[in-house]
């Protein structure tokens, strides 16, 4: 099929109220729960997953890239208003954006939010249309050897990245890749670990899982620490943004869009990460550096831009590769996988209506994010007034049936109380728990491409160094590794000189 | 302790890795015999992971005694968090108790009234200053859930054996 086949093919899909109101949906929920401090973005696309199960694959998965977007945005809000940021993706925007509060620029700091995300989102979106494709024809010529070394590399960036320590994060990711090996041997059909348990064969059900790490803590804290928020709603002001500002800072915005997309499609950096670098690359360009921490508009677009520009391009691995590239985007595999679709680069071959319907469902998302992102600001007062003694029943009941309606199984529900308890254990240890997701859902993947690169061979290990892109990939994730070792060891460095200089 | 948080994680890794080493993967894995290569062994792989896992866990322990001792725990630098944590650990050991009230209740009592009880003890637990209002919620909640599930979803959500929702 050409391109303009793909594209008609797509919009097929897209073009029905069932997509449209699934799309318009998942931005509303994702803004709302972006703002409620307490809710993050990745805990809003867990708890709507289930509500996918019903719905069909395009309006299922349109629906939690609305969430996704959303609530990378809706984060921004409380970060302005109330010095709480929503999502941690938000924190970069305290920096500027609660100043331009105090100094009455709310409606302006919250104004630019919005332009600079829709932006950012826009070109993000742009960024994996057009290198989507193009990486995954490349992968087209990717082997087991090959798909195993890549595996790899993103473990072992998201391992590295996650956290403080690489070696909590190894952990991390190596107690996921095990809790994967649970139920029938992929080659034989054995048992392993299952106790003989029926409810264990067909290894643990990988939703259960992610909501047991990911939204369970939550509540966990909250018990441990019972206390609401501290922060106050302040006014919006009269004042809002101007083409004129919007103009000055495009510049900015576009740069930390490119930050956002370029650290978006490297697995596991995420958006925190894109938000700050875009802003102390905007500080380090800007004529009114001085401005920068005191309430500058510049400051504030530039790490909305960063955070935003993150959220297409962490799809180009998940759609090209089959990698998910954070915690969000190893929920959306979910979504794939719930509906039989396998993501990677089989996918453009065998449905690129699909993969082009989810690309044109991404543009429209910048609009809906824009339109319902300005009424969003303005209500902002009534969705932070949630009192946390309510919403977080309200998360673990959500939990639960979300849990029970992946298999009719209250063995899963079970499954995620105890990754709960895992989870808050990781949390308390600062064991980042993003590795061991991912590596749970890779897991499977890594396993049976080394079985199968060594069944190719007859067990030779030189099979997996056969070529120049395996070549590539340990290469990178030998870069990656004396990188962040480097990194680590200056950080202990630091500290160590800090702690015996005290001042 | 920053020191303690990096030896206690290695010591427990270690200890799963033995654990895993010699008797979990012993004892919990099926490897038929005819096997040739011992790369293809179901055992091979789950093998390589522990030995992984044992050694990293080596590795964060002996790193803990490169890390100056600040005094200060990783997530617990705050004070005022430290006062009001003082009854923190009776409330999550009440929290297990809930949720496992919680898995065992649904055959008995049904999905959504097992829900309901729960949301109100949470509430309790979360020391709650709007009864009336977590009352209201506890019953809407689990209702409105049930009605998309069981009746938009078409999912078959368990009623328990007392009262059963059309």
């Amino acid at each position: 099929m050409t391109l303009l086949e793909n594209l008609a093919a797509g919009f097929a899909l897209v073009a029905n109220l069932e997509s449209v109101l699934a799309l318009a949906g998942g931005v509303l929920i994702g803004v709302i729960a972006g703002a409620i401090p307490g809710l993050s973005a990745t805990m809003a696309v867990a708890l709507t997953l289930p509500f996918t199960f019903a719905m069909t694959p395009i309006p299922a998965i349109l629906l939690l890239l609305g969430v996704y977007k959303g609530g990378i945005f809706g984060g921004s809000i409380p970060a302005i208003l109330i010095k709480t940021p929503g999502t941690p993706a938000s924190s970069a925007t305290i920096l500027d954006g609660y100043p331009m509060v105090k100094n009455g620029h709310a409606g302006k700091a919250l104004g630019m939010a919005l332009w600079a995300s829709c932006t950012a989102d826009l070109i993000s979106n742009l960024a994996l249309i057009l290198l989507a494709g193009w990486l995954a024809a490349f992968a087209l010529n990717f082997g087991p050897p090959e798909f195993f070394t890549l595996i790899l590399f993103s473990l072992t960036i998201i391992a590295g990245v996650s956290g403080d320590s690489l070696l909590k994060g190894i952990v991390s990711a190596i107690l996921g890749l095990l809790l994967a090996t649970i139920g029938l041997d992929l080659v034989y059909g054995t048992n392993r670990f299952t106790l003989n348990d029926p409810n264990l064969m067909g290894g643990l059900n990988f939703i259960a899982v992610l909501i047991g790490l990911f939204a369970i803590p939550e509540i966990l804290s909250m018990v441990w620490n019972p206390k609401p928020v501290a922060g106050k709603t302040q006014s919006l002001g009269k004042e809002w943004v101007t083409l004129a500002e919007y103009k000055r800072c495009f510049k900015t915005i576009v740069r930390g869009s490119f930050i956002g997309v370029f650290l978006g499609s490297i697995p596991g950096i995420g958006a925190a990460p894109s938000a700050f670098l875009s802003y102390s690359e905007a500080r380090r360009k800007s004529p009114n550096k001085d401005n920068f921490g005191k309430g500058e508009i510049e400051g504030v677009a530039a790490s909305e831009a960063g955070n935003n520009g993150v959220a297409g391009a962490t799809l180009i691995p998940l759609l090209a590769l089959g990698i998910p590239g954070d915690v969000i985007t190893a929920v959306i595999i979910g979504a794939f996988m719930v509906h039989n679709l396998q993501p990677g680069p089989m996918m453009f071959i065998n449905n690129p209506d699909i993969i082009y319907g989810l690309f044109m469902g991404l543009m429209i998302s910048s609009i809906f994010l824009f339109l319902i992102g300005s009424v969003a600001i303005r209500a902002f007062r009534h969705i932070a007034n949630v009192p946390q003694v309510i919403l977080f029943p309200s998360i673990m009941v959500l939990c639960v049936y979300g849990v029970y309606a992946v298999n009719n199984s209250i063995f899963d529900i079970g499954v995620m109380f105890v990754m709960g308890v895992l989870g808050y254990v990781m949390l308390r240890k600062s064991i980042p728990a993003a590795p061991f997701l991912i590596a749970f859902i890779l897991g499977p993947l890594l396993e049976d491409n080394f079985r199968q690169a060594m069944l190719m061979s007859s067990g030779s290990p030189e099979v997996l160094v056969r070529g120049p892109i395996t070549w590539f990939f340990w290469t990178l994730t030998i870069i990656t590794l004396v990188a962040i070792i480097r990194s680590g060891m200056k950080k202990r460095q630091a500290h160590i000189t800090d702690s015996s200089n005290p001042v | 302790m920053l020191k303690n948080s990096y030896f206690i994680s290695g010591l427990v890794a270690l200890l799963l890795s033995l654990l895993l080493i010699f008797v979990a993967i012993p004892f919990g894995i099926t490897s038929p015999s005819n096997i040739s290569k011992i790369v293809l062994s179901p055992v091979f792989w789950p093998q390589v992971l522990s030995v992984l896992l044992g050694i990293t866990g080596i590795a964060l322990m002996v790193s803990a005694n490169g890390v100056k001792v600040d005094g200060v725990d990783d997530n617990d630098d705050n004070e005022d968090l430290k006062e009001s944590t003082a009854g923190g650990f009776k409330r999550l050991f009440l929290m297990g108790i809930l949720m496992s009230a919680y898995v065992i209740a649904i055959p008995k009592l049904g999905l959504v009234w097992t829900s309901m009880i729960a949301f109100v003890a949470l509430s309790v637990l979360i020391k709650s200053s709007r009864p009336r209002t977590a009352i209201i919620t506890a019953i809407v909640i689990p209702l409105i859930l049930y009605l998309f599930f069981a009746h938009v979803a078409g999912m078959s959500i368990p009623q328990g054996e007392f009262l059963r929702l059309p």
